[in-house]
């Protein structure tokens, strides 16, 4: 009846090649950096989340439909909860969003900071569950989609 | 009590404080800021239901600030399903009643000062944003911040936390969340994962472990004579029973005590420890009329109250015979008038409670019925 809980992952970190998350996966994510919602299809109920990290720049696709009307601030910084599915087309994924918030401002230095924090101490727990940085490193690396 | 290792998630060796002590531990008392993983996670006592163990400390209440993902409201009620990143947890959050629109004695009051010449401060609107404050303040949807605290229950299988205190927190650039995400960890290991320690001291406190060992050894004693059906036993027969109580409770104060001049620890002391315990514990089942004894002599027997037949029915004859008398036709035997046939006929050591426990078993029965609230007639 409750949905799985949606543990915090970087934009980066969503992505299934690296095995960081699995198809089904609840996750939340922001997007945050220099580039944030690139775009949004209302059409299509679509949006895009950017984040530029390590050089690279990251993209997530949002399936909107469960969190509209959404009123899109472009450019600005976004929280999203919800869960990982195939992208259509193939490649990459897609976040189907149940939660999209705008969270512009917010100190993204400082919401690495405490979601490292979390993680390192459920590291030190020794517990694989809620933690993103030890499942990646635990589970089965996949093919690359 | 204590083990002197704690390793709390082996159950074959790590046993629960005794609840007599959970106040010594301050997480007892406190809203504790668990991760709502380990709080579905963590163990429920055998001694209380409704309090629960995360690393040997007793909880109680908690304090949990999410995201709401799930909702549903009823008329008196919101169940709003939590999502801290760790896992989710409903709470049930009830509604204010005296923030309730329409007909309420306090608008009704209000609106009669709304033509006040006072323009300051109008009753009216005052309580109407005070009343959308609160609206606001407890109507969530989902995606929003929500801060809950209040104690754990178990209800239908599903944890959830009954909200004592409950309202939407306003985090436009995270900033709650972050500082929440950074404070946990900090609280986690500098209180919620360090063991709940008893110092010797609060050990040693003989009231507090005495009467948990005495209500212990009552509780073995109960539960034997009912499974075994026992009708009659001599105190020798049960002794056995008590027995790890006591080896137990001899190895951790041996180990505790300071040496002293006297019978050291082994068999002598604790074979002595067992009797009293023993003695104590029958007199407690005595005093609530469980257990009695019919003839007092040399040789401890003792009845099982409940399972005497000819007490039974000593206590039906004389109802049936006394209740035939015009004076006890139509009210009935008073307790103590039965008590005393009882002490007459059959034996002299019948306590009141034993009385009551065969009045009540025969009244389960139907053979005799209570007409008021001490007396009894037969059917």
């Amino acid at each position: 009846m409750l949905p799985a809980p949606a543990v915090f992952h970087f934009l980066w970190e969503v992505n299934l090649s690296t095995g960081a998350v699995k198809e089904g996966d609840s996750v939340r994510t922001f997007g945050s950096s220099f580039s944030r919602l690139v775009s949004y299809q209302p059409e299509e109920s679509k949006a895009t989340l950017s984040i530029q990290h390590a050089a690279r720049q990251h993209q997530v696709v949002v399936q909107t439909t469960f969190v509209e009307p959404f009123d899109p601030i472009i450019g600005a910084q976004y929280i999203v909860l919800g869960e990982i599915e195939k992208a259509e087309g193939g490649d990459g994924v897609m976040v189907h969003a149940r939660v999209l918030n705008c969270v512009d401002g917010v100190n993204l230095a400082l919401l690495q900071r405490g979601v490292n924090e979390q993680r390192n101490y459920f590291r030190e727990r020794g517990e694989s569950k809620g933690d993103a940085a030890t499942a990646a490193t635990a589970a089965q690396p996949r093919a690359p989609l | 009590m204590q083990p002197e290792a704690t390793e709390p998630e082996e159950d074959s060796v790590w046993e629960e404080p005794p609840s007599m002590l959970w106040g010594l531990d301050p997480m007892f008392n406190a809203f504790n800021r668990l991760y709502v993983k380990d709080i579905l996670h963590m163990r429920e006592s055998c001694q209380v239901s409704g309090i629960y163990f995360y690393n040997s400390h007793p909880i109680f209440k908690v304090d949990v600030l999410g995201t709401v993902v799930y909702k549903r409201e009823r008329e008196d009620f919101f169940c709003y399903g939590v999502d801290d990143g760790t896992g989710v947890i409903n709470s049930l959050c009830w509604k204010d009643e005296q923030w309730r629109e329409q007909g309420d004695p306090a608008t009704l009051w209000a609106r009669s000062f709304g033509s006040s010449t006072c323009e300051d401060f109008n009753p009216a609107s005052e309580l109407k944003k005070l009343r959308q404050a609160q609206h606001s303040s407890s109507h969530l949807e989902i995606g929003e911040l929500l801060r809950v605290r209040g104690p754990v229950k178990t209800s239908r299988q599903q944890r959830e936390i009954m909200a004592s205190t409950y309202y939407k927190v306003s985090d436009p650039v995270m900033a709650v969340q972050i500082s929440w995400m950074m404070e946990v960890p900090q609280l986690y290991r500098q209180c919620y994962d360090k063991p709940f320690h008893l110092d010797s001291s609060a050990q040693n406190i003989q009231g507090g472990s005495a009467s948990y060992l005495l209500g212990r050894a009552t509780r073995i004693l109960k539960d034997f004579l009912k499974e075994k059906e026992v009708t009659r036993f001599r105190p020798y027969d049960v002794q056995d029973l008590l027995q790890p109580l006591v080896s137990r409770q001899s190895q951790k104060t041996a180990s505790e005590q300071e040496p002293e001049a006297g019978p050291s620890s082994g068999p002598p002391t604790s074979f002595k420890q067992l009797r009293e315990l023993l003695q104590k514990s029958l007199q407690i089942l005595q005093d609530e009329g469980l257990v009695f004894r019919k003839v007092k002599c040399q040789d401890e027997v003792y009845h099982v109250t409940e399972r005497d037949k000819d007490l039974l029915m000593a206590v039906r004859d004389i109802l049936r015979e006394d209740c035939r008398r015009e004076k006890y036709a139509e009210k009935g035997c008073h307790i103590l008038h039965i008590l005393s046939s009882v002490r007459q006929r059959y034996s002299r050591n019948v306590s009141k409670a034993a009385l009551v426990l065969v009045l009540k078993a025969l009244e389960c029965n139907s053979d005799i019925i209570s007409t008021s609230d001490s007396h009894y007639t037969i059917l």
